[in-house]
C-alpha cells in the first residue's frame, strides 16, 4: 500500500501539471506532508522488536531457571553488562540512523533490568513484594523512556504499569484495593509520552484508566462512581467536540480523544444500568439515555473517524443484548427467542448501513448544508 | 526535536548507571543483613501440604507466622487489623529455636539481651484482633529458592513431621528479616553466599 506521503505527492503532481498550483507552492506541499508524515514502523523495525522481546523473554527465564552452574555475581555482572551495552549501544546505533534496531536494544535492556530485581530475589529468598517489584520496573522504564526520548520504551513502561494495577488490585486469598496511586504514576506516565510523541501510550493510559474506575466502583461504590465515569466522560466528549483545538493540543491524540470518552460513557453507563435491573422504570430510563448518548455522539463525531463509529455500533448492539437478556429474555420461548435475535440484528445492520453512509457522503451534504 | 549526539549517548549512560546503581544499591543492602545481622533459627510450619513447591521455590510458613493476638500489647480496642508491619519480640529457648514472646504494631526499642531479637512482619488488612484468636504475619522469608529439580526432595522432606525443618535467618536493627541457610534439624541443607 502506498504511504500518505507518496499519494499526496502524486496529486500534487499532477496539479502542478495542470496548472491548479504552480511549481513552488507544489514543492513547499511536498515537504510539509514528508515532514509531518508519522514514521510508521517498517517491517524490518517489527522484527527487530520482536526479536528484541524474544530475547528479553529468554533472558527472564534463564534467571527463573535458577541456574546454578554459574556463579550469582557473575550472573548479577552479566545482567549489568547487558544494561549498560544495551542502553549505550541502543544509543550508538540510533546515532548511526538506525533508530528501528536502536529501540529494539533499549526493550531488552529495560526487560534485563527486571530480570536482574527477579535475580536479586532470588539470590536473597525474597517473598512477599512482587507487586513493588513490577512498580520499581514501570518507574525505571518510564525514567529511561524520558531520558531516551523513546516512544515503545514509553508504551513498554505503561504497559508494566497495568501489570501492577493487576497484581496490587487483584488478590485471590485476600481482597487487596485498587492502588490509589495509579492515576498519578499514569499523569508522570502521560508527562513522558509527551515528550517522546507517543500516542500509542497515550491511548493505552486512558483505556487503563477506564479500567482503573471499574475496578474503584467494584470496591467502593459501584452506582455513584460507575454514574461518576459515565457523566465525566459525556462532559470530556462535550469539551472535545466544542474547543477541538485546546483539547487536542492538551491531549495530543491526532483527534482520537472522543473515542476513549465514548469508551468510558459505554463502560460506566451498562454497570449502572445492570446494577438497576430490579427497578424497572430507571432500567428503561438509562437504556433511553445509553441509546440517546451513542446516537448523540455519531451524529455530533461519528464524522471524524470510522473507529468511533465502531465502537458506537459495539455499545449499541451489546445495549440491544443486555436490554434483551435482562427484561425479554424470559418471556420468550425458543421460536420467538430466535425470532427477536433476527430482528434485532436486522435493526443493528440497518442502523449501521443508514449511519455509514450518511457518514461517507460528507461532499454531498456539506455542498447542501 | 530529536535527542541525538553525545547528549543521547550521555544520556543512555546515565540511565544505564542510574539502573545499575540502584540494583547494586539492593544488593549491598541485602548482603549487609547476612553480614551483620543477628542470627536467629525458626521452626518451619508447612504452609499447604497441597502446594508447598511453587515453581523453583519451596513455600515456607513459620510457627510464628501465626502471632496470637494474647500476645499483641498495643491493639488498644482496634477490632480488625490494618495493612501494616508488626513487630515481634522473639526470644532465643534452650534448645536454639527462637520463639515469639510478644507482639506490637509500634516498633519497640531494640532489645539488649543476645538471646532476644525483634523480627519486622507484615500483616494485612481485616484481621480480627479479638481476644484468643491469632493473626496472620508475612515476614518476607517465606520462600526459599532450590536448584532445579531438587525442590521435590526438600516438599517430601517437609511433609515428613520425623524431620525437623529450621531456617537459620539473620535480622537487621529494622527487623527486616533475611534467610541464611535452610536447615535439617542441626545439619545445614543449603548455606547461602553473601553474594
Amino acid at each position: 500500500m502506498a504511504s500518505y506521503s507518496s499519494r499526496v505527492k502524486k496529486d500534487v503532481a499532477r496539479w502542478v501539471e495542470q496548472g491548479f498550483i504552480d511549481q513552488i507552492a507544489g514543492d513547499k506541499i511536498a515537504r510539509d506532508v514528508e515532514q509531518h508524515e508519522r514514521r510508521s514502523l517498517s517491517f524490518g523495525n517489527v522484527l527487530a522488536i520482536m526479536a528484541a522481546l524474544l530475547l528479553a523473554a529468554a533472558i527472564l527465564v534463564l534467571i527463573a531457571a535458577n541456574w546454578e552452574a554459574i556463579p550469582r555475581l557473575v550472573r548479577v555482572f552479566a545482567l549489568f553488562a547487558i544494561m549498560l551495552g544495551g542502553y549505550v549501544g541502543g544509543a550508538v546505533l540510533k546515532n548511526t540512523g538506525h533508530p528501528g534496531i536502536a529501540e529494539a536494544v533499549w526493550i531488552v535492556a529495560a526487560a534485563t533490568f527486571g530480570g536482574a530485581i527477579a535475580l536479586i530475589g532470588q539470590m536473597y529468598h525474597l517473598s512477599g513484594d512482587e507487586t513493588a517489584v513490577i512498580l520499581v520496573w514501570s518507574i525505571a522504564t518510564g525514567l529511561a523512556a524520558a531520558a531516551l526520548q523513546s516512544g515503545p520504551l514509553t508504551v513498554s513502561a505503561v504497559g508494566l504499569g497495568i501489570a501492577w494495577l493487576f497484581f496490587a488490585g487483584f488478590d485471590i486469598w485476600s481482597n487487596k484495593e485498587v492502588p490509589l496511586s495509579y492515576p498519578l504514576l499514569m499523569a508522570a506516565l502521560w508527562a513522558v509520552s509527551l515528550w517522546t510523541g507517543s500516542n500509542a501510550a497515550r491511548h493505552l493510559i486512558l483505556l487503563s484508566l477506564v479500567f482503573f474506575v471499574v475496578l474503584l466502583s467494584f470496591d467502593y461504590d459501584l452506582l455513584n462512581i460507575a454514574l461518576a465515569l459515565a457523566v465525566v466522560s459525556a462532559a470530556l466528549f462535550a469539551l472535545a467536540v466544542y474547543f477541538p483545538g485546546p483539547v487536542e493540543r492538551l491531549v495530543q491524540l491526532d483527534g482520537r480523544f472522543p473515542v476513549h470518552c465514548l469508551i468510558g460513557f459505554l463502560t460506566g453507563m451498562p454497570i449502572l444500568q445492570v446494577w438497576l435491573t430490579d427497578d424497572t422504570a430507571a432500567f428503561a430510563i438509562s437504556a433511553v439515555v445509553i441509546i440517546a448518548g451513542i446516537v448523540g455522539a455519531l451524529l455530533l463525531a461519528g464524522r471524524e473517524s470510522r473507529g468511533f463509529r465502531w465502537i458506537a455500533y459495539l455499545g449499541f448492539t451489546l445495549e440491544l443484548v443486555i436490554v434483551y437478556v435482562i427484561l425479554a429474555g424470559s418471556m420468550l420461548g425458543t421460536a420467538g427467542l430466535f425470532l427477536t435475535a433476527g430482528v434485532a440484528l436486522g435493526l443493528v445492520a440497518f442502523f449501521i448501513i443508514r449511519i455509514e453512509k450518511r457518514m461517507n457522503a460528507p461532499a454531498i451534504e456539506g455542498a447542501s448544508a | 526535536m530529536m535527542m541525538t549526539g553525545w547528549r543521547l549517548l550521555a544520556a543512555a549512560l546515565a540511565v544505564a548507571l542510574l539502573q545499575i546503581g540502584f540494583l547494586s544499591w539492593t544488593i549491598i543492602g541485602r548482603a549487609a543483613i547476612l553480614q551483620n545481622g543477628k542470627e536467629i533459627t525458626l521452626e518451619t510450619a508447612p504452609v499447604d501440604p497441597r502446594d508447598l513447591l511453587r515453581g523453583d521455590y519451596v513455600r515456607l510458613g513459620y510457627t510464628i507466622s501465626s502471632v496470637p493476638t494474647n500476645s499483641i500489647t498495643d491493639i488498644n480496642g482496634r477490632e480488625t487489623s490494618e495493612e501494616g508491619p508488626i513487630y515481634v519480640l522473639l526470644k532465643r529457648q534452650p534448645d536454639g529455636l527462637w520463639t515469639l514472646q510478644s507482639a506490637s504494631f509500634a516498633k519497640p526499642a531494640t532489645p539488649g539481651s543476645p538471646d532476644e531479637a525483634v523480627i519486622r512482619g507484615l500483616v494485612r488488612e481485616g484481621w480480627n484482633l479479638g481476644p484468643d484468636t491469632s493473626i496472620s504475619a508475612d515476614y518476607g522469608i517465606e520462600r526459599y529458592y532450590v536448584p532445579e529439580g531438587e525442590g521435590l526432595a526438600i516438599e517430601q522432606g517437609m511433609r515428613d513431621e520425623a524431620r525437623a525443618f529450621r531456617i537459620l535467618a539473620a535480622v537487621d536493627d529494622e527487623g527486616t528479616a533475611q534467610i541464611k541457610a535452610l536447615m535439617d534439624g542441626d545439619k545445614k541443607l543449603y548455606d547461602e553466599p553473601i553474594y
